[in-house]
Order: structure tokens, then C-alpha cells, then sequence
């Protein structure tokens, strides 16, 4: 199992959770198990540009990005990049 | 048991429902709702009490939220286009509930140009394929704005006659319940173009068809005010003879008077604020030929916009929203209220009626 945390405004549309316990074998499994999957992919899969998926502190990117592989992993911790003033 | 008004005001961070008295003097703010997402539009459904809306965020991406309980669960749909389109949604823009007799039936206006029905109550969304694979699309184009679709109107002496508008493609009006889709952008200037008077790419900022009289449309334009008195087919640049600008984003009309129109003009495409800092509501009640100033009780100077979707009107007064977190209402001896100041910037504005 591995936990996957997410920031206040997705957490906002999943009934307050902000922590989840997903069975997954790489991150685009682990996201797209959780009540808030449609918001982190568009219609053709993607992930938002703006969002970094970390795993256990490594940018999941740096990995394949959702085919990134989560074997022994703890924690997936979802953020969101905000610019601007 | 008091009625009063119920304005969603929709805003760069947030849903705020104003629940004013029906004298419009005194008003409460409840919100933000949705928090942190942008909502472009937000309406109550008539037929249910369901309030809609057009939910946007920078991460997230388009949703559109609905709410059974005034706001205080939502449940969220997401939308999609199909994968051979070759487009992604970029943004949900305006909710339009359908008529009485189409019970659960809505229609969605979004960036890239495309509308979206829900026979559903909003659960699902469907994209129109008329107007996704339109003849004429290859020649739209984005505005500041996005590719955005914005007023839906639907026409409810005939179900299978509605119009769409999209900036820049103009006016776009079914006879056939959505089938087909023909531009209705006649004598309607696109200066910007080479064709300034070309079939398809005019820049539509806001439609409304009256509803008493639903041959008659108006419409604030980048390039002018119009109205036609034939569903579209021919238009009439009513913008002179007391208007200070032609430009501007919202329009709103009576529905008690046909020939009753309000817009807020901006200086110029360029520069969009009220000439010389004036904030002011123009009005015309004939039809177009003349305008009158209607700016009491508004700041001045105010540097102040007001966007596309930020104005209403309901059969007693009327509304609008600044980019500077302004709402006004406009109360007795045509005075216009500063019902609330100091909100995110208001995207969005509607009106409904509330009991208490």
C-alpha cells in the first residue's frame, strides 16, 4: 500500500480527504484510483502541467512520470505549482 | 414570508451567493464556495433549485459543479471532447438550463468553441457534434479570452431554434434542434479582419434574445451594439446617439420592454475601463436610437471592468460585478448600491429570487 496526499482544494472534492491508501504498481495507477482522478488527467490522459507528483521525495517525472514504478514505496505526495501575484 | 435576491456572483476564487432584501438596500455574503476554483458562470436551475457552475481551475482544469442544497455539498462532472477532435477542453464558460418542457436537459458553453448538452441533470455532457465539426471552424479564432462560448440562447416558442456565440466566430444560430448550425452574422463588423464584414469571425462578447419577444436579439459586440429583429438574420449597429464608446462586454435587457437595453461601455479594445474613468450604465428605451447615462450613486472616478458574463437583470432591477470585487445593484429612484466590495474579481453574475 502506499499513501497518496493531496492538497486542500482537491481535498475539497473528495469530502475533506487529504490522505489516501491506494494498492497500485506505478503512480497514473495509484492517482487514477482515487475519487479525484479526473481532476489530475485531461480527456487524453495527461497530467496537468502544473501539477508534480513526488515519490518519497523524488519528482515522479525524473521517472517516466505516471509510468513511474512504486515498488517499495511509501508516500506520493500530489502538489500543485501556482504562479503568479 | 420575505422575498428577496439572490445574486451568484461568480469570481476569480469563488462562489459568493448576496442574499439581498427586496428592496435591494441591504445584503448578505455568504462564501467563498468552490474555493479556489475560478467560476466563469454560475446559475439556479428554475426547474429544480439546483444551482450549476462553470467551474475553472489553472491545475485542475474545467468541471462543472452542481449543488442540490444551496451550495452546501457539490457534486462534479468533468467534461471531455473525443480524442479524433484533435481538442482538449480548456474551460467551462456558461450554463444554460434548458426549457420547462425539457426537464434535466442543459447546455454548457466552453473553450475551444464547442457546446456540450446534459440530459441528465449534469451529470453527463455530450458535445454538440454540429457545432464541434462545424464547415466554417477552421476559421475561428481565439479572442483574449480563449476560444470561449458564452451565450446560449434559446429561443422557447420554438425548442428546436437556440442560438450559440463564440469569440471569434460570431453568431451561430439551429433551426433544427442542434443538427446544423448556420452563422447569423449579417451587417455585424469585424474590423479587426480583412473582410470586415465577412460571414464568419465576429467577436460577440454577450447575446441575450428577449424573451417576450424572441425575434428580437441584442448584442454587445467588440466592434459595436446590434440588434436584429429577425432571429439573427439581418443586424442593426445601434451604438451611436449618446453611447460614449461602442465597445464593452456585458448587455442586459427588460423583460417587461423589448425596446429597453443597458450596456457599460469601455473606452476602446484597448483600453478597457470607462472613458475618462466614468463607470456608467447606458440605457436605451427605444430600442437603440437613443441612450441615456444612468450613473448614480456609482464611484468616481472608478477605473473599473466589468466582464462578459458580470452583468443581470431580473424584472425589477439590474446587476453588475467589477474586476475590482465590486457588486451593485440598482435600488429605488434609480440609484445604483454597493452591495458588496472588496471580493476577488468578479467574473460572473446572476439572479434569482430567495425566501426567508
Amino acid at each position: 500500500m502506499v499513501q497518496v496526499i493531496v492538497p486542500s482544494v482537491l481535498a475539497a472534492q473528495a469530502k475533506g480527504r487529504h490522505h489516501f491508501e491506494v494498492e497500485a504498481d506505478t503512480v497514473g495507477d495509484a492517482l487514477r484510483a482515487l475519487p479525484v482522478a479526473d481532476l489530475l488527467f485531461n480527456e487524453r490522459g495527461e497530467w496537468s502541467r502544473h501539477l508534480n507528483v513526488f515519490v518519497d521525495g523524488t519528482d515522479a517525472r525524473e521517472r517516466g512520470g505516471p509510468a513511474c514504478p512504486l515498488a517499495g514505496a511509501r508516500e506520493i505526495l500530489v502538489i500543485a505549482m501556482l504562479s503568479g501575484g | 414570508m420575505a422575498i428577496g435576491v439572490l445574486a451568484l456572483v461568480g469570481t476569480r476564487k469563488g462562489l459568493f451567493l448576496l442574499r439581498g432584501d427586496d428592496a435591494r438596500l441591504t445584503w448578505q455574503a455568504e462564501g467563498p464556495l468552490l474555493d479556489g476554483w475560478g467560476v466563469y458562470h454560475a446559475t439556479v436551475d428554475a426547474r429544480d433549485g439546483t444551482i450549476y457552475a462553470a467551474a475553472n481551475h489553472v491545475v485542475y482544469g474545467p468541471t462543472v459543479q452542481r449543488s442540490a442544497d444551496e451550495g452546501k455539498t457539490w457534486q462534479r462532472s468533468k467534461i471531455g471532447l473525443p480524442e479524433l477532435s484533435g481538442l482538449t477542453v480548456n474551460a467551462a464558460w456558461h450554463i444554460e438550463p434548458g426549457l420547462p418542457q425539457q426537464p434535466g436537459t442543459l447546455y454548457l458553453g466552453a473553450d475551444p468553441g464547442v457546446l456540450f448538452r446534459s440530459d441528465d441533470c449534469g451529470e453527463t455532457w455530450e458535445p454538440n457534434r454540429g457545432i464541434l465539426e462545424h464547415s466554417t471552424r477552421d476559421r475561428w479564432f481565439p479572442g483574449a479570452g480563449g476560444l470561449c462560448c458564452d451565450s446560449i440562447q434559446l429561443d422557447s416558442r420554438d425548442p428546436q431554434r437556440m442560438y450559440v456565440c463564440i469569440a471569434s466566430a460570431g453568431t451561430l444560430r439551429t433551426d433544427d434542434g442542434g443538427q446544423t448550425w448556420q452563422p447569423v452574422n449579417k451587417n455585424v463588423a469585424a474590423d479587426y479582419l480583412g473582410t470586415p464584414y465577412g460571414e464568419i469571425g465576429q467577436c460577440v462578447h454577450k447575446l441575450l434574445l428577449h424573451p417576450a419577444r424572441p425575434e428580437r436579439l441584442w448584442q454587445q459586440n467588440h466592434c459595436g451594439v446590434y440588434r436584429s429583429d429577425d432571429c439573427g438574420d439581418s443586424w442593426e449597429r445601434v451604438d451611436g446617439n449618446g453611447l460614449p464608446s461602442g465597445f464593452g462586454f456585458p448587455i442586459m435587457i427588460d423583460p417587461n420592454d423589448p425596446d429597453t437595453a443597458f450596456v457599460i461601455p469601455e473606452t476602446s479594445p484597448e483600453y478597457h475601463y470607462g472613458p475618462g474613468g466614468r463607470l456608467a450604465v447606458y440605457r436605451t428605451r427605444d430600442s437603440g436610437k437613443t441612450w441615456e447615462e444612468m450613473s448614480d450613486g456609482l464611484p468616481r472616478p472608478a477605473w473599473a471592468a466589468v466582464l462578459r458574463e458580470a452583468s443581470a437583470c431580473d424584472a425589477n432591477s439590474l446587476y453588475f460585478g467589477t474586476q475590482s470585487g465590486s457588486f451593485f445593484a440598482l435600488a429605488e429612484a434609480e440609484t445604483w448600491v454597493e452591495a458588496a466590495r472588496h471580493l476577488p474579481p468578479i467574473l460572473s453574475v446572476e439572479v434569482t429570487q430567495w425566501s426567508r
